[in-house]
């Protein structure tokens, strides 16, 4: 063999390479055709054995020559290799196609009950304005729920609790969560600025607003400079707080025997905005929570100066706030925990 | 109280629109709650004369009318009623009429006869609650005229609150229409003709309790012819809620509705010897009321008596024997003052809670005894004729000063936040009839009223005393003045401040753990439920208090005490407290499931109660879950998976992770009737969660009637839960040094617990041994019957450097060794 011929046997296999990638239909029929050209026991290889048997003069040139040829099919294979493996997985792709459009697998959340929701909520806005959560028991003496708050034994005002009583010398369940007001005032010297969030009972029949088992959520503010004026202005933020600042509120008269002067706070009517509905009355407004100034004599029974010390208090119902919000008009669906109902509070 | 705007005015001038009225009013602190229109439901309702009444040619019961409704031909109206007679005057309600309730006219045909419209009762027109005939009208009312012009009028319903007892009326409501407008009152007439025998001639009353009738003013109508009183006074009274009777007991109502003062009248001639005696009734005395029960009294009870024995409770109800009736010719009219809380208790105690018994109760002017005698003697005989006999008795005619409260215009500032002057006060107190003057010096101010009253010397400062209306009973200390000041000028008047004073110090939030608790469960799929603590008896039997140990520090948090009932419960489905979650949560799970909800997985935090007896009552707090149905619900590559035993664990686990308590640690039992004796365990997290859980006792699902194959349940006590903070837990820097597994089968004996394995490992592991998990549970071939196979991964550590093979090969025999020593674990390979 000479160098004409090892030339024209690199040139046939370079032409014959190059046509052979030029018809690869994949990347594994080009990976065998990888090995065979340039393979250790490739056509390549064997090719240039022949070298050997060059004269020394000659080897350089089809050293040459090899080289270019070996350049060329590289190329050539990185090239289709390029081509093919692109086409590869752009069918992948391809044949992965989902339909996006269907929906995503569901992951399960609970809810939390829209009553302790709500104490959440008025416990939060208030702990803006320095006040701190207290409890107190739920099944309480008459002397704490009624006399201490000026209610004394056969007070008319005792209409205004129908009360459940327990066979336990004494006791009854309490009727609203003002009991709490002495027992902190008991405990706690002022500044206080007390929140009481609980559970409370009545004998009352169950209709769509009223309930024999509720919560409800008692304020107290003592110390020696506190105002009606601040009761107003602090009831008028939490309004904007729960229901939007641009809520207008309303200040007026009302009555229980441990407040003096009492109020009856309202919030313009969130159905009718405050034109007159029947959500409201016709009366533009809703009523969302009863307070006033703590009474001399509720002072005196928490052990504190009547004349040094004055504060407010104020109670409110949190299943009211959170109906009025939500505009759910029966009170029932509150404690009839049914999940249709429930797990709208997510 | 209902307030008819035609009685108001008068007694008051109003030119403010009924809207505005009620608006001031409401900020006066006398909440009007509704305007009713009275009458303006009687759409199309007009006054017919009956001309003819035949019987119903196809229907017994039924009378064929024809009815002269003014302009056009008569109608043929049908009508059921048996008290119609020609020549009456009828409310007919025309076709397309609608009447109270949205009942619709139209006409009909009844029995084959045509009905053009409908005669009306006074209960379907809301006129008044007499249903069995046709509201007969007045021989003068013009027909054709439609009703609503003859006895329309405004009503607003006023919220009097308990403490004003004087504006039970419409002259107090008029005096605080006053106070708003400045118009001046015009009382109405108390002047009687006086004739015949003097009254202390006829009637002797002797009150031998004064202690509970601190006066009785009687008088003496005598020549009455009873009748019903004249039409405009029947529609007045029923606009206020007042049901007509007679004339002469209208007079009576209209004076408790007018002035706030009940009456009770009883005819003459059943008051024997004409000799009223005021005491307290003999234990077992028996005596029949006006509504013609007899009733056993008891010594508590105040009666007015004639010497043969009771003829009324005071203040409460008259008797049947005295009632006025048909035949009743002389009247004592009694006005009279009762103890408040004698009048409560016995109103109370007989069930008979009536308008003059509330007015009692909430105690009544003095000088209004006189007046309300004198008022109703001269409606009577305005109404049903007669003549006064001259004089009254009259056992306490020395009517009290008025009260007196001093104030201090400066303390009143500083309670409300206002800058009024002590002019300005004095002025706004005028107006509600609260006459003021300087005080004399060393006056003192009583700010706490009551058995334990609190005055203050008050030298310093400018003090102004009040002179109290003897209406006013609810004003006695200057906080009592603060509101009527404030109340005048207007609420909306007082400046709204920020409060400046010091906030208090840093205090826990008791709320916290709780709020951790129900975000972690509701974020891990459970919804939070808020049961009843009120349960049925059945329920507290069924699910009783567990007292499952103590946690750590919170020995109160103990279940104790036998279970308390309500005394007076709303229904027995809620009368006695709950000791513990699990029976709330499954009734819950039940009404879910009637609903068609077959997954379900709910919890709730709540207390269980007790009386322990020392302390009298206990509350304590619970964590209670329930799950059932599907954990995954079905999708389209997968089937559902349900929930089981591990679920409810995992909750548990996932717990006492997010709140840093040690994992939870299970132990089987058997002794709960509840549970499933296979699938139960007591489950304690150090010191820090005690409770069980378990699946329902198949024989519980079919006792509670639960249409569910399998539930689990679980209650837990969790440190914190009462009030507490979560617990702090140290967090270690992750090792640079990569971990190495290795895996253990185990096979054991079908009742070996795995907690015991577990346990086994952990104690043979070493310090290299950082993790043991458990991966795999196996029964079958080819295992034995009686054997298990459990597949644990070991997690195993040096921190310091990387671990050989023969020091790895070390801890996993030293395990081996101990499995088989101590359990006869035997090991697949």
């Amino acid at each position: 063999m000479d160098l004409a011929d090892l030339t024209r046997d690199l040139e046939a296999l370079r032409d014959e390479a190059l046509a052979s990638m030029a018809a690869a239909v994949d990347v594994p029929a080009l990976e065998a055709l990888e090995l065979d050209v340039l393979g250790k026991k490739g056509r390549l290889t064997t090719i240039l054995r022949g070298i050997g048997a060059l004269p020394a003069d000659d080897r350089p040139r089809v050293g040459a020559i090899a080289n270019a040829v070996r350049g060329a099919i590289d190329s050539a294979l990185a090239a289709r290799g390029i081509d093919l493996r692109g086409s590869a997985l752009t069918d992948r792709l391809a044949a992965e196609r989902l339909d996006v459009t269907t929906p995503g697998r569901p992951i399960r959340r609970g809810s939390l009950h829209p009553s302790i929701e709500s104490m959440e909520r008025i416990a939060e806005i208030f702990g803006q304005f320095g006040f701190v959560v207290h409890e107190s028991p739920e099944i309480e003496d008459d002397l704490t729920n009624f006399q201490l708050l000026n209610i004394p034994p056969d007070h008319p005002a005792r209409d205004l609790w129908d009360t459940l009583y327990v066979d336990v010398e004494g006791r009854l369940l309490r009727t609203h969560t003002s009991p709490g007001q002495i027992r902190v005032m008991q405990t706690v010297k002022p500044p206080i600025r007390a929140l009481l969030p609980g559970r409370c009972f009545r004998y009352e029949a169950i209709d769509a607003s009223h309930a024999s088992e509720f919560f409800q959520v008692e304020g107290l503010m003592v110390d020696e400079g506190t105002t009606l004026g601040d009761l107003k202005g602090l009831l008028d933020q939490f309004a904007k707080a729960m229901y939007g600042a641009d809520k207008k509120t309303r200040f007026r008269p009302g009555y229980y025997p441990f407040t003096e002067p009492s109020v009856a706070f309202d919030v313009e009517c969130l159905v009718c905005g405050g034109s007159g509905c029947a959500a409201c009355g016709r009366t533009g407004w809703m009523t969302i929570l009863g307070a006033g100034m703590v009474h001399p004599v509720v002072l005196r029974n928490g052990g504190l100066d009547p004349e040094r010390y004055q504060g407010f208090a104020f109670g409110m119902g949190p299943e009211r706030i959170k109906m009025l919000k939500h505009g759910i008009t029966d009170l029932r669906l509150f404690l009839e925990n049914d999940l249709r109902f429930l797990e709208q509070f997510r | 109280m209902r307030v008819p705007l035609s009685w108001l005015r008068e007694i008051v001038d109003v030119d403010l629109s009924p809207e505005a009225l009620a608006e001031r009013l409401t900020l006066l602190g006398m909440e009007v709650k509704g305007i009713i229109r009275w009458g303006e439901d009687w759409r199309n309702v007009v006054v017919g004369e009956l001309l003819s009444v035949e019987r119903h040619p196809g229907a017994d019961r039924l009378s064929l009318t024809r009815v002269n409704v003014g302009d056009g031909e008569p109608l043929d109206i049908v009508c059921g009623a048996t008290n119609i007679a020609a020549g009456q005057l009828v409310p007919v309600a025309l076709p397309g009429a609608v009447l109270p309730g949205d009942r619709r006219i139209e006409r009909t045909e009844k029995m084959g006869v045509v009905s053009n419209g409908m005669l009306c009762s006074g209960d379907e027109l809301g006129l008044t609650a007499d249903a069995d005939g046709i509201l007969i009208l007045a021989a003068d009312t013009p027909i054709g005229r439609p009703l609503v012009e003859l006895y329309g009028d405004t009503v607003l319903d006023v919220d009097v609150k308990p403490n004003r007892s004087d504006a039970l009326s419409i002259v107090g409501l008029a005096r605080e229409v006053a106070a708003v407008t400045g118009a001046t009152l015009r009382l109405t007439p108390t002047d009687v003709v006086e004739a015949g025998r003097p009254t202390s001639e006829r009637l002797r009353v002797e009150v031998e309790a004064p202690d509970l009738c601190p006066r009785f003013v009687g008088r003496w109508v005598s020549g009455v012819k009873i009748g019903p009183s004249p039409d405009r006074i029947q529609m007045r009274l029923l606009a206020a809620g007042q049901r007509p009777i007679s004339n002469v007991v209208d007079a009576s109502n209209y004076v408790m509705v007018e002035l706030g003062k009940p009456i009770h009248t009883f005819d003459a001639a059943a008051v024997h010897d004409g000799r009223i005696i005021v005491r307290r009734a003999r234990p077992g005395e028996r005596f029949e009321t006006l509504d013609h029960v007899v009733r056993e009294l008891d010594a508590e009870t105040l009666v007015i008596a004639d010497p043969d024995g009771p003829i009324g409770i005071a203040g409460v109800m008259g008797g049947a024997t005295s009632e006025i009736g048909e035949g009743t010719t002389d009247v004592v009219v009694e006005s009279a003052i009762f103890d408040p809380t004698s009048i409560r208790r016995t109103a109370f105690r007989y069930a008979l809670r009536s308008e003059a018994s509330l007015r009692f109760e909430k105690g009544q002017e003095f000088r209004l005894a006189r007046l309300g005698a004198d008022r109703t003697a001269h409606l009577i005989t305005e109404w049903a004729g007669g003549e006064v006999a001259p004089g009254a008795v009259d056992t306490n005619p020395d009517e009290p000063a008025p009260g007196h409260v001093a104030f201090r215009p400066a303390r009143i500032n500083r309670l409300l936040g206002t800058d009024l002057s002590a002019d300005a006060q004095r002025t706004l107190l005028a107006r509600v009839g609260v006459d003021t003057a300087p005080a004399a010096p060393g006056t003192r101010v009583r700010i706490a009223a009551g058995s334990d009253p609190v005055e203050i010397d008050a030298r310093e400062t400018e003090v102004v005393d009040a002179t109290v209306p003897t209406w006013r009973r609810d004003l006695e200390v200057e906080a009592d003045i603060a509101e009527e000041v404030i109340r005048v000028h207007g609420y909306d008047l007082v400046p709204p401040t920020t409060p400046h004073t010091p906030e208090p110090a840093y205090r826990h939030d008791p709320l916290e753990v709780r709020a951790l608790v129900r975000e972690t469960l509701a974020g891990a799929g459970l919804s939070e439920a808020v049961t009843s603590a009120l349960v049925a008896p059945r329920l507290v039997e069924r699910f009783p208090a567990l007292d499952e140990g103590e946690l750590a520090g919170e020995p109160e948090q103990r279940a104790a005490g036998r279970s308390i009932v309500v005394t007076n419960p709303l229904s027995s489905q809620h009368s006695v407290l709950r000791q513990g979650l699990i029976g709330s949560l499954l009734e819950v799970v039940g009404t879910n499931l009637r609903h068609g909800r077959d997954d379900i997985a709910i919890f709730e935090v709540g207390k269980g109660y007790g009386a322990p007896g020392d302390p009298p009552t206990h509350e304590w707090w619970r964590l209670g879950l329930v799950l059932t149905g599907a954990a995954q619900p079905a999708a389209w590559d997968r089937p559902p998976r349900a929930y089981d035993l591990d679920d409810a664990k995992g909750v548990l686990e996932l717990l006492c992770r997010r709140l840093g308590f040690a994992a939870p640690i299970y132990e089987p039992i058997t002794d709960d009737a509840n549970l499933h004796p296979g699938r139960a365990a007591r489950v304690v997290a150090g010191g820090s969660l005690v409770g069980r859980l378990g699946e329902l006792h198949p024989e519980a699902i079919a006792a509670l009637d639960l249409r569910a194959e399998r539930i689990y349940v679980a209650e837990v006590a969790l440190a914190g839960l009462a009030g507490g903070s979560p617990s702090e837990h140290r967090v270690t820097a992750p090792s640079r040094i990569p971990s190495v597994e290795r895996d253990l089968a185990i096979i054991v004996p079908l009742d070996t617990p795995a907690s015991e394995i577990e346990a086994t490992i952990r104690r043979h592991g070493g310090p290299l041994l950082r993790d043991v998990a458990l991966f795999d549970i196996y029964r079958g071939q080819p295992l034995a019957d009686g054997d298990k196979s459990l597949a644990y991964r070991m997690t195993l550590r040096d921190d310091e450097r990387t671990l050989t093979d023969p020091e790895l090969d070390a801890v996993v025999a030293t395990v081996v060794e101990g499995l088989t020593v101590e359990l006869g674990a035997r090991f697949r390979t």
